[in-house]
């Protein structure tokens, strides 16, 4: 029967490749390393309403949009930097999967192993129990792979998460660390990222990151890339590397004497919207005074039916609204107007 | 209406009825979606605007169309349960532009 | 990101298959199809377009497991389980009222059991995982955009939507659902009907397992399944009640047309029937876990498509293998029964070198042999008898008022005799008496 098989198959059937390759999975860990730290989650996890017990059923773990974001990230940076990712989690073997498929995008994966096979449940609470100790444990975990330039966190996951790890990490590597941001973008040198990070009523503020540093980033703007068939057939039975979790806190630190470098915020000041002047009423009479300031015989505007329109139309009378009524200059705001931290 | 069908109508009128309580968006809520960027299902509302039945807006289980007051049609891609109801249903060529989101994108069934 | 979707059929570089087969779609037809290639030692790619196996999925409630007999030694040893179903209830109902026919079984409660509810998100995952364990690679969140065909038109493939996403095989097996884009690319079957298919929605409703035991009057791992006719306001279709460990699934089944013409919206159909007085008690402080909806192919035997081309199979809801026999809807059991073919089938032609129809012919003859299509042509008028108008709309308050003519006590008014009952109750449903004698001899003929 065996015979009639074809082509390049051979008796273990892997497929058409073997997770030996060239291209976007090479994975020979030139250049800066960059690590995507992240958390394997049930998305959707059961909460038993009395026990408080957490559910978690294996195939349906996956990435929080908060730490997909933080892969993609990583992968962006090290392109930039013509390095390399390295992907950490501590999770239980049903993390696995997800490792594959970062693997089929050509990082190198690790998994630290917490918690018991069976249950997903110890792991849940192990994690949230020590994050301290967790920040100690992935930090020894890396050592052997090299000193990061750039950690990349997801800021926040579905099940405990405290988003704490980050700064524990920084703390760990000696790094500087920005957090719960929404950008992040190299530099002209390889010593600097640039982050923004929200800030009320819409503004942003940016922030220049010097390496190495740990970064949180929010579940939003970017996408995980997919990976091509032929990377995501030749991955499905490969094993992930697994470190157990041995070394505790301090295990290294990032090069023991100096304290962790500082990001550099353009101002400190607080954010204030420029007030409105209003002029003053100029008549003579208080009563007269008084009427033009509540307006009280004044013609109101009719109130403003605006659509059904498309969303570009609704965007286009939303502006103009505001800058009748002189909350806008003329100009739209965008990502020029965003703050830089000196206005 | 037939017997059968007349009297179940009448479930309506059982005030405050406990199972009336739920809204559609509890309901929807229920419901996990992973949406995608790319609107894998799209409606041409010129042609709508011909179209007397109106079959979508009552048929979508997940009540997605919405009529216009000019006789169009108003359609959100993003929580979609991808059963097909609205192209079968639907008698006008050209209308429903129908596929199915990107791979591990869309409605994530637990309890399917 | 966001990289080209489609991969131009231009780039078919070589024919050359890479695979023995490529399976598309994780459902109970194509798990048991790469399963069974897998055990012959064949090449095979499962293809999923969800996150994992099941996420796409939605049926009511209970898988017949038998068909897993030849496959899985001991299955109900393994197999994800709910509840086994040890009472079977088939509920004619009114408005207010109802009447039941209430059968239960102790050995349904023993392997190798009858039925048993299941959640497809779970029983998807262990078939697929046992598809993979024998060898099969699946690969999930891809979806199987269109086929590959060589210079000739013959199938060598199918294309999907990753980057580099074009599998090259023998033969391709359309395990892809109701919806099936591929059996209608191939040319196998027509444009969907929206008369050959029913809508079902469903709620998954959260109540504590001890409660269900006691109102359903179940024990342990016992389960029961309540099919209910008569409940959506004359659209033909029917309702079902299932039970799951902690959770009960509630739903109704509607013909697609009659609910687009009546301008009902489904989930209030779900609503009268939570309502009905014959079920709300078993509901009372049930929350809504998930809600879902998903069409089923209820064309049956007759509206089934062209099921083998060069180099392509069809099978389960692809091929329209939904059986609605009676009100219960049978679907999984025949999937799982036409991949085990299918799997055959392909094995076969491979082994004798010719994968064109005429190689892959043994896949229809093996399913005519066996329950699959068997029960398919035995039931073949079933669609249209349950679906009838007097199925449907009459025969429930019928068989109701019948009921209440009998056991209302009416006394001091002297009791109506049987037959006379039987024709006023009758009359007041517009059915006359030679009907109810006629669909009776078609139901024998149909289900005897
Ligand atoms: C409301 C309802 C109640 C039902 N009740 C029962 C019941 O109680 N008992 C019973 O036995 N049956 C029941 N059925 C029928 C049963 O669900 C189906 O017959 C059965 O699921 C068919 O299996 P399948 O593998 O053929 O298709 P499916 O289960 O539909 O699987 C198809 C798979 O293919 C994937 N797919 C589709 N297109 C693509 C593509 N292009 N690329 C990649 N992947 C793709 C889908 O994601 C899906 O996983 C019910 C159905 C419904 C809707
Ligand atoms: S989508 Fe079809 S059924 Fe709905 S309004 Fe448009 S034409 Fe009519
Ligand atoms: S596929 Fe189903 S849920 Fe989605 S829009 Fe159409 S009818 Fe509504």
């Amino acid at each position: 029967m065996d015979d009639t098989r074809t082509g390049p198959m051979d008796d273990t059937r892997t497929g058409p490749m073997d997770d030996t390759r060239t291209g976007p999975m090479d994975d020979t860990r030139t250049g800066p390393m960059v690590v995507a730290c992240i958390r394997i989650t049930d998305l959707r996890p059961q909460i038993e309403p009395l026990s408080g017990t957490v559910v978690r059923e294996p195939w349906s773990t996956g990435l929080s949009p908060a730490d997909a974001a933080a892969l993609e990230y990583s992968f962006r940076i090290a392109e930039a930097w013509s390095g390399h990712v390295v992907v950490i989690t501590a999770a239980p073997p049903s993390a696995d999967a997800v490792l594959r498929d970062a693997r089929a995008l050509g990082a190198t994966v690790l998994r630290i192993a917490v918690g018991s096979p069976s249950s997903d449940q110890a792991y849940v609470d192990e994690l949230g129990s020590d994050e301290r100790a967790m920040a100690g444990m992935i930090v020894a975990a890396l050592a052997p792979l090299g000193r990061p330039s750039l950690v990349v966190c997801g800021d926040r996951s579905s099940d405990r998460g405290t988003g704490a790890l980050p700064a524990f990490l920084a703390h760990e590597l000696g790094a500087a660390q920005a957090l719960g941001l929404v950008a992040i973008a190299t530099t002209d040198q390889e010593s600097m990222v640039v982050a923004e990070r929200r800030l009320d009523g819409g503004w942003r503020e940016r922030l220049h990151v010097p390496c190495p540093a740990v970064c949180s980033v929010e579940g939003a703007g970017v996408r995980l890339r997919r990976a091509s068939l032929t990377a995501t057939l030749a991955t499905q039975r490969t094993e992930i590397p697994q470190v157990t979790a041995a070394g505790g806190p301090g295990a290294i630190r990032g090069a023991g004497s100096v304290g962790p470098a500082e990001v550099a915020v353009g101002s400190v000041r607080p954010f204030r919207p420029r007030t409105r002047v209003v002029p003053g009423p100029d008549s003579d009479d208080p009563r007269l005074r008084l009427l033009a300031l509540t307006g009280a015989l004044v013609a109101h505007d009719p109130p403003t039916v605006v659509g059904p329109i498309d969303a570009a139309g609704a965007a286009d009378a939303l502006l103009t609204f505001l800058i009748r009524h002189g909350y806008l200059d003329t100009e739209p705001v965008g990502e020029e107007a965003a703050h830089e931290g000196t206005r | 209406m037939s017997a059968a069908g007349g009297v179940l109508g009448s479930g309506h009128e059982v005030p405050g009825g406990i199972w009336r309580g739920i809204s559609f968006e509890d309901r929807m809520s229920t419901v996990e979606f992973r949406v995608g960027e790319r609107a894998h299902i799209t409606v041409d509302s010129d042609v709508c605007r011909s179209c007397t039945t109106k079959a979508c807006v009552t048929a979508c289980p997940a009540n997605l169309f919405a009529p216009t007051s000019e006789g169009g049609i108003l359609f959100n891609y993003e929580e979609c349960f991808e059963c097909g109801t609205c192209y079968m249903v639907c008698n006008h060529e050209g209308a429903i532009t129908w596929t199915y989101p990107d791979g591990g994108q869309g409605v994530v069934f637990h309890q399917g | 990101m966001g990289k080209a979707n489609m991969v131009p059929a231009a780039s078919v570089s070589s024919d050359t298959p890479v695979f023995d087969a490529v399976v598309v779609g994780a459902g109970p037809a194509g798990s048991a199809t790469a399963l069974a290639l897998a055990r012959a030692g064949r090449s095979v790619v499962l293809v999923e377009r969800g996150p994992f196996p099941g996420s796409k999925n939605v049926y009511g409630g209970v898988v017949y497991g038998r068909v897993l007999d030849d496959v899985v030694p001991e299955w109900w040893n393994e197999v994800p389980v709910e509840r086994w179903v040890v009472r079977r209830s088939t509920m004619m109902m009114t408005g207010t009222q109802s009447v039941s026919v209430d059968y239960r079984s102790a050995a349904w409660g023993e392997a190798p059991y009858n039925g048993m509810t299941t959640v497809r998100s779970r029983f998807d995952n262990w078939l697929a995982t046992k598809a993979v364990e024998a060898g099969a690679q699946l690969v999930t969140s891809t979806v199987a955009t269109g086929l590959l065909r060589n210079a000739q038109g013959r199938i060598i493939g199918v294309r999907t939507d990753r980057d580099q996403g074009e599998l090259r095989a023998k033969v391709v097996v359309a395990c892809d659902g109701v919806n099936s884009f591929l059996a209608k690319e191939a040319g196998l079957m027509a444009p969907a009907q929206a008369s050959h298919h029913t809508l079902g929605v469903k709620e998954v409703l959260d109540l504590p397992g001890h409660v269900i035991d006691e109102r359903f009057g179940l024990r342990g791992d016992e389960g029961i399944d309540i099919e209910m006719l008569g409940c959506t306001r004359g659209i033909p279709g029917g309702g079902f009640l299932y039970t799951n460990s902690d959770t009960v699934s509630l739903g109704v089944v509607l013909s697609l047309t009659h609910l687009a013409e009546a301008k009902v919206r489904p989930e209030e159909l779900i609503a009268d029937l939570k309502n009905h007085p014959s079920i709300a008690p078993y509901l009372r402080g049930a929350t809504l876990r998930e809600y879902a909806a998903h069409l089923i192919p209820e064309g049956g035997y007759d509206t089934m498509p062209t099921m083998i081309t060069d180099g392509m199979l069809v099978a389960g809801d692809a091929a329209a293998m939904t059986l609605a026999a009676g009100l219960w809807l049978e679907g999984v059991n025949f999937a799982i029964g036409s991949g085990l073919a299918a799997g055959r089938a392909v094995d076969r032609a491979i082994a004798a070198g010719d994968c064109s129809a005429k190689g892959l012919a043994s896949y229809r003859s093996d399913l005519e042999g066996q329950f699959v299509l068997a029960d398919h042509k035995r039931l073949r008028k079933a669609p249209h008898l349950v679906l009838s108008e007097r199925i449907q709309q009459r025969y429930p308050g019928l068989i109701c008022d019948l009921v209440d003519g009998m056991f209302t006590v009416t006394n001091p008014v002297p009791k109506q005799g049987g037959l006379r009952v039987t024709r006023s109750a009758a009359a007041k449903h517009g059915v006359k008496l030679r009907q109810l004698a006629a669909d009776t001899v078609r139901a024998l003929r149909v289900f005897g």
